[in-house]
């Protein structure tokens, strides 16, 4: 790419609705975004921590299920 | 495990110059994906890029993906030399990115910022429109379901303010 092509933020178009994006976000669980909404900046990345280390956990148990076969 | 917390703590407390981007930064606006890495971009000056090498160097930076005992030298010539690095550490996968595709690096993603607080300290995120910019910019269909969780966000934070 050269530096005439190169694309920065400010560069870039307002957002507008995008029918792909829309038909997505139809399927978004908004209940767990309202949840979300309602925690403080750290609550939401401990709860990603949590969540991080429970797959890594059933990564851990399907690796020995796999094992036992 | 990717641990947000030291790795945030570690480079803020390092004074290390950089904007939370990617994932974790959706996960802070409110996104319930998971995300298993860090991306963050950092600033490409002399001073910052030794400080990363200083503060990183103990967690042993390797490149995720690589076979073990490539020679992977860990110092500023190799972050002067590359951009973007995906990096396993101890600490858990960690992106370091000079630029971001549609975004440009640190300076310009800069106004772009909020300061978080979390964990008794502060660190810079891109904003929330921003990110849903950058990342339909990028245009990877990977991308598209965490965009529309993004913009449902945006919208769900709209109906309550």
């Amino acid at each position: 790419m050269s530096v005439e092509d190169r694309v920065v933020i400010d560069d870039l178009p307002e957002i507008t609705p995008d029918p792909v994006v829309e038909a997505y976000k139809a399927h978004v669980d908004r209940t767990l975004l309202r949840e979300n909404l309602k925690l403080t900046v750290e609550e939401r990345f401990l709860k990603l921590m949590d969540l991080q280390k429970f797959a890594e956990e059933l990564r851990e148990a399907g690796r020995k299920a796999r094992e036992k076969r | 495990m990717t641990d947000l917390r030291r790795i945030v703590k570690v480079l803020t407390e390092a004074k290390i110059e950089f904007i939370l981007v990617g994932g974790a930064a959706a996960t802070a606006h409110g996104a319930s994906r998971l995300t298993q890495d860090i991306d963050i971009v950092y600033c490409r000056s002399a001073e910052n890029i030794q400080r990363l090498v200083d503060v990183l160097g103990p967690y042993d930076p390797y490149m995720r993906g690589a076979p073990p005992g490539l020679p992977f030298l860990w110092d500023s010539t190799t972050i002067h030399r590359g951009l973007n690095f995906t990096l396993t550490t101890s600490l858990g996968d960690l992106d370091l990115l000079g630029e971001i595709a549609g975004g440009g690096g640190y300076e310009e993603l800069l106004p772009h910022t909020m300061t978080l607080e979390a964990f008794g300290i502060e660190c810079l995120c891109l904003k929330i429109e921003p990110l849903i910019r950058v990342k339909r910019a990028a245009g990877r269909p990977k991308d598209l379901e965490a965009i529309a969780e993004l913009e449902a966000l945006l919208e769900e934070r709209t109906e309550r303010e």
